[in-house]
């Protein structure tokens, strides 16, 4: 302990600056891959070069709601489902900010499906980072709308019955303007993707795919992070602007990654303030 | 009418009290429960997923805490026994729909495994502040049954007798347990299904086109239909008349709001359950329910080998409250303590039934962790020493927060 | 009432099923008299949670035809909506979109303040039935109150189907209907110059925007297993002879 104690106060950690190191060692099980999203947001705040003080981040209830509380800059961690419906709050409260929301699947999209479908139809100017393990995590391991057919989970005992969304799909025809999927080993590529999503007006998506160690590959049965992480390597495969309706799920089928909307629509506070100034004496 | 026996696990368990709660739901007759994973209910959800389809029940996870109970109030309408789970944050999700529920007069259960709050609070920890949440939860006047049971079997019992009580009177049934219990794992004997007596859902039987969905019987209880079976039935959350339809004047207002009260008011008598022990005598009289009633046993066990007279009134039913009978006890007794893991809700309520004829101590906790047993006897030495009355509720200083508001311990770190 | 009731009174007729065996579940009140007429159960529900109680009361009651009549759009049911989809619950969602939107309505209807349409008037609307098509719905269909012939083929076909199907009705709501009546003639025109029918049209070109027409038509009718299907099929699977298939 003393020797890692003397490691840490001489080496400074690139990522010093972004991390609230006070709060390390972090809650995630050995071989999770929410600290590789996490790093990877990190590092794109870095080369999105981007005013640190001007960027809010804001968390649901989860393994991945923890985020919040691990980045250096104003982290808000809220209450189940309503990550999305907090951040637009602060986005309209101050549209100056850079809007953040970075929360699990379970939390964005089965409680907060709703406003996860408005804030993208609204065009909210918000990125979203959903990371998706297929399960719900922090609770032990229960079935969520993203675990594939067939997988087991403590509440799906005899197997999943129900269709898991496909949250690219969901969120470009809800509205979304920028959709990407990548997983938890393509970290650079992922890096890029957060940095262009960034630096875009409007409701932008990021799905990153991560490995649960702990309770999707022990329930199911499919080894360990590193195991998940090979898996990823031969059956993940890139294919830019594919049709968001082919890129569904199945249980250890092929994972389609890749940027696949990158499209304009005018934000919420540009319709907004459009139609305002249209409405002179009140008639549009 | 007897338990179904392909619903009964007869046999003797050493599980915690969710699964013990899941494994009573079955038991009662449940067949359909819709909840959503939180902390530390989750259990509960767990077993009744792996036993209920050998026995023709279904769970399903629903999408959150809202669509999970209005499924069960749904389910409920048509035509089986229903039941949801759920903890602090899933609880204040589901209030709008419980004042449904209580407005159709629909039997469903709902089982809190409550924690320490408010809002994510301490997920892992127990709490018992969602007491008056759970009377008052909804807005609009109605009433409804809440019982605390204090370990695992009584977990097991007490989620029978809920659904007994729920199809009895019509009305949600609440089981506002906590983490301590729902995480508690001890003996559980499951009896066999003959020895387990369950109320099956009063259906009308009388001429289909005489039907009228919310005109009561003699005991203020309305018999029950079920969807598709040719009634016509006209359900709504509006104000109605006895035919279910639309009647948004004051009149109908006033005739239905009170019976929703009324027949749980009335039939106050039968519903209440209370465990009391060593009454006759008393000076002081522990009032406790949940968690806080098994603790408080060593309490009096300490008091009572200093030579003090101290009874306990553990309530098994907590709403609706046993007001004449704390009433009857505060003209007899001294002073009544009231450890409970919140600052002060059902002291409260004990305070205005005994109309400042006994001094009314609480014993308050914080939430993720239960009292110390000296606590109690302290606060109960405390009450035996007390001349005269003192107005209001008096709030005991318990060791732990001398420990941190005092002697500024640091706690965490 | 309005000609929404008549083609769904006409669609359950025409679809052959017992009306005794439908239950409407909406978040509006039906006038009684139609109930009865009907022959049908009604629950009125509270504002958002229609599907999520039709899926308690279709579960509860596998036999049950259940149609949540959502009138709100799917602005506070949204979540149950999708998620609804998703299982491909066995419901007939009918949405009614009493869009009296400035936008579209442009010169049509300017004395109709703000708050009578679903949304503030710069948001842009869902395009209901691609939403439904994404989410997994085996059904969509979008008609006006001009298409009433269409609609209640629709609603026959619909029920007829296992799954979940959903129409989305464009006419004015029936406590507008009563208000703007004067100018109720004129929507029927203005539906009549302004839709044009396209079945089988991709769903995802079918959003209501100002300048482009509104599409109508029957967009999506495909098969998939419902969830009770997939249930019984798992853990009959699973569990074998131990499992006692849901449903009978």
């Amino acid at each position: 302990m003393t020797v890692l104690k003397a490691v840490k106060s001489r080496v400074k950690h690139p990522m010093d600056n972004l991390l609230r190191m006070d709060r390390i060692p972090h809650i995630w099980c050995p071989g999770c891959g929410i600290g590789i999203a996490v790093s990877a947001f990190a590092a794109a705040l870095d080369k999105a070069k981007i005013d640190l003080d001007k960027v809010a981040i804001v968390s649901g209830i989860g393994c991945t709601g923890r985020v919040a509380g691990y980045v250096k800059i104003d982290s808000f961690h809220t209450t189940h489902g309503r990550a999305i419906a907090f951040a637009t709050g602060i986005k309209l409260g101050n549209p100056e900010i850079k809007v953040v929301v970075f929360s699990g699947d379970g939390d964005l999209i089965s409680i907060g499906g709703n406003h996860f479908i408005h804030a993208a139809r609204r065009n909210m100017d918000m990125l979203v980072i959903c990371v998706n393990n297929f399960i719900y995590a922090m609770t032990g391991g229960q079935v969520a709308p993203t675990t594939p057919l067939k997988a087991y989970a403590t509440t799906s005992p005899f197997g999943c019955v129900e269709p898991p969304f496909n949250i690219p799909y969901i969120a470009d025809s809800s509205g979304a303007v920028y959709v990407a999927r990548w997983t938890a080993l393509h970290v650079r590529r992922l890096t890029n993707s957060l940095v262009e999503a960034l630096n875009k007006r409007g409701f932008s998506v990021v799905e990153v795919i991560s490995p649960c160690a702990m309770y999707y590959s022990r329930i199911n049965r499919l080894g360990d992070g590193l195991d998940m992480m090979k898996f990823y390597h031969d059956n993940a495969e890139i294919k830019h602007g594919e049709d968001t309706k082919n890129l569904d799920i199945g249980f250890q089928t092929k994972i389609i990654v890749g940027k696949f909307v990158d499209r304009e629509r005018p934000s919420y506070l540009e319709s907004y303030n459009r139609w305002l100034s249209e409405m002179k004496d009140g008639t549009p | 009418m007897r338990a179904n026996p392909k619903d009964v696990n007869t046999g003797v368990y050493y599980i915690d009290g969710d699964v013990a709660s899941g494994y009573g739901a079955l038991a009662a007759g449940c067949k359909f429960v819709a909840g959503y994973p939180i902390t530390p209910s989750t259990e509960a959800a767990e077993a009744f997923a792996r036993i209920a389809p050998k026995a023709g029940a279904m769970f399903i996870q629903m999408e959150d805490e809202l669509g999970s109970i209005a499924a069960v109030v749904g389910a409920s309408w048509a035509g089986v026994k229903s039941m949801t789970i759920t903890s602090g944050p899933g609880y204040s999700l589901m209030m709008e729909t419980i004042g449904f529920g209580a407005m159709l007069e629909t039997p469903f259960v709902l089982l809190n495994i409550q924690r320490g709050g408010p809002s994510t609070g301490v997920p892992t920890k127990t709490g018992q502040a969602d007491m008056m949440q759970s009377r008052w939860g909804s807005h609009g006047d109605y009433e409804l049954i809440a019982l605390s049971p204090d370990s695992p079997q009584e977990l097991f019992d007490y989620t029978i007798k809920a659904f007994n009580l729920a199809e009895r009177y019509r009305c949600p049934v609440m089981i506002m347990s906590d983490e301590c219990v729902g995480h508690m794992t001890e003996k559980v004997v499951i009896p066999p299904a003959d020895e387990i007596e369950i109320e099956p859902r009063r259906f009308y039987a009388g001429p289909k086109d005489k039907y009228l969905p919310f005109k009561p019987d003699e005991d203020l209880i309305p018999k029950m239909a079920k969807a598709g079976d040719g009634y016509n039935l006209y359900i709504s959350g509006l104000t109605h008349d006895e035919r279910g339809y639309p009647a948004e004047n004051g009149g109908c207002q006033s005739v239905y709001t009170k019976r929703l009260v009324d027949k749980i008011r009335l039939n106050k008598d039968k519903i209440i359950e209370l465990k009391e022990e060593g009454l006759e005598d008393a000076e002081v009289v522990v009032i406790s329910y949940g968690i806080s009633s098994r603790v408080a046993v060593r309490g009096i066990e300490m008091a009572r080998e200093e030579g003090i007279r101290v009874g306990s009134l553990r309530l098994v039913t907590v709403w609706p409250f046993p007001d004449e009978r704390i009433a009857e006890l505060a003209k007899k007794v001294k002073a009544f303590v009231v450890p409970e893991i919140n600052y002060g809700q059902i002291a409260f309520e004990v305070e205005r039934c005994s109309h400042g004829m006994a001094n009314v101590i609480l014993v308050p906790h914080g939430g993720a962790g239960v009292h110390h047993p000296d606590d109690i006897y302290n606060a109960i030495e405390y009450a035996r020493r007390l001349e005269g009355r003192v107005e209001g509720v008096i709030e005991q200083k318990t060791r732990l927060e001398r420990l941190v508001f005092e002697e500024r311990i640091k706690l965490s770190e | 009432m309005n000609p929404f009731i008549t083609a769904f009174a006409k669609g359950i007729e025409r679809s052959g099923v017992d009306p005794i065996k439908v239950s409407v579940v909406s978040d509006i009140p039906f006038d009684p008299g139609v109930v009865n007429h009907l022959h049908i159960d009604f629950f009125h529900t509270i504002r958002g949670r229609a599907i999520a109680f039709g899926t308690g009361l279709k579960l509860g009651n596998p036999a049950l035809q259940v149609v949540p009549i959502i009138g709100d759009l799917v602005t506070l049911g949204g979540n149950h909506f999708v998620h609804a989809g998703r299982r491909n619950m066995d419901l007939l969602v009918i949405c009614v979109n009493n869009f009296v939107y400035r936008k579209i309505a442009g010169e049509l209807a300017p004395s109709i303040p703000p708050s009578f349409s679903p949304y503030s008037t710069f948001e842009e609307p869902f395009n209901v039935p691609h939403l439904a098509n994404s989410c997994g719905a085996i059904y969509t269909a979008r008609w006006t109150a001009l298409h009433t012939d269409e609609l209640t083929l629709s609603v026959s076909e619909a029920l007829k189907k296992r799954g979940f199907c959903v129409i989305e009705v464009l006419l004015p709501g029936p406590n507008y209907y009563r208000r703007i009546k004067e100018i109720e003639s004129d929507l029927v025109n203005f539906y009549y110059e302004n839709s044009v029918i396209r079945d089988g049209e991709d769903p995802r070109n079918v959003g209501i925007t100002p300048e482009g027409k509104i599409v109508v038509g029957k967009f999506t009718d495909k098969e998939r297993p419902t969830f009770i299907d997939s249930y019984n099929a798992q853990l009959s699977s699973v569990l074998g002879d131990e499992f006692i298939p849901y449903g009978g």
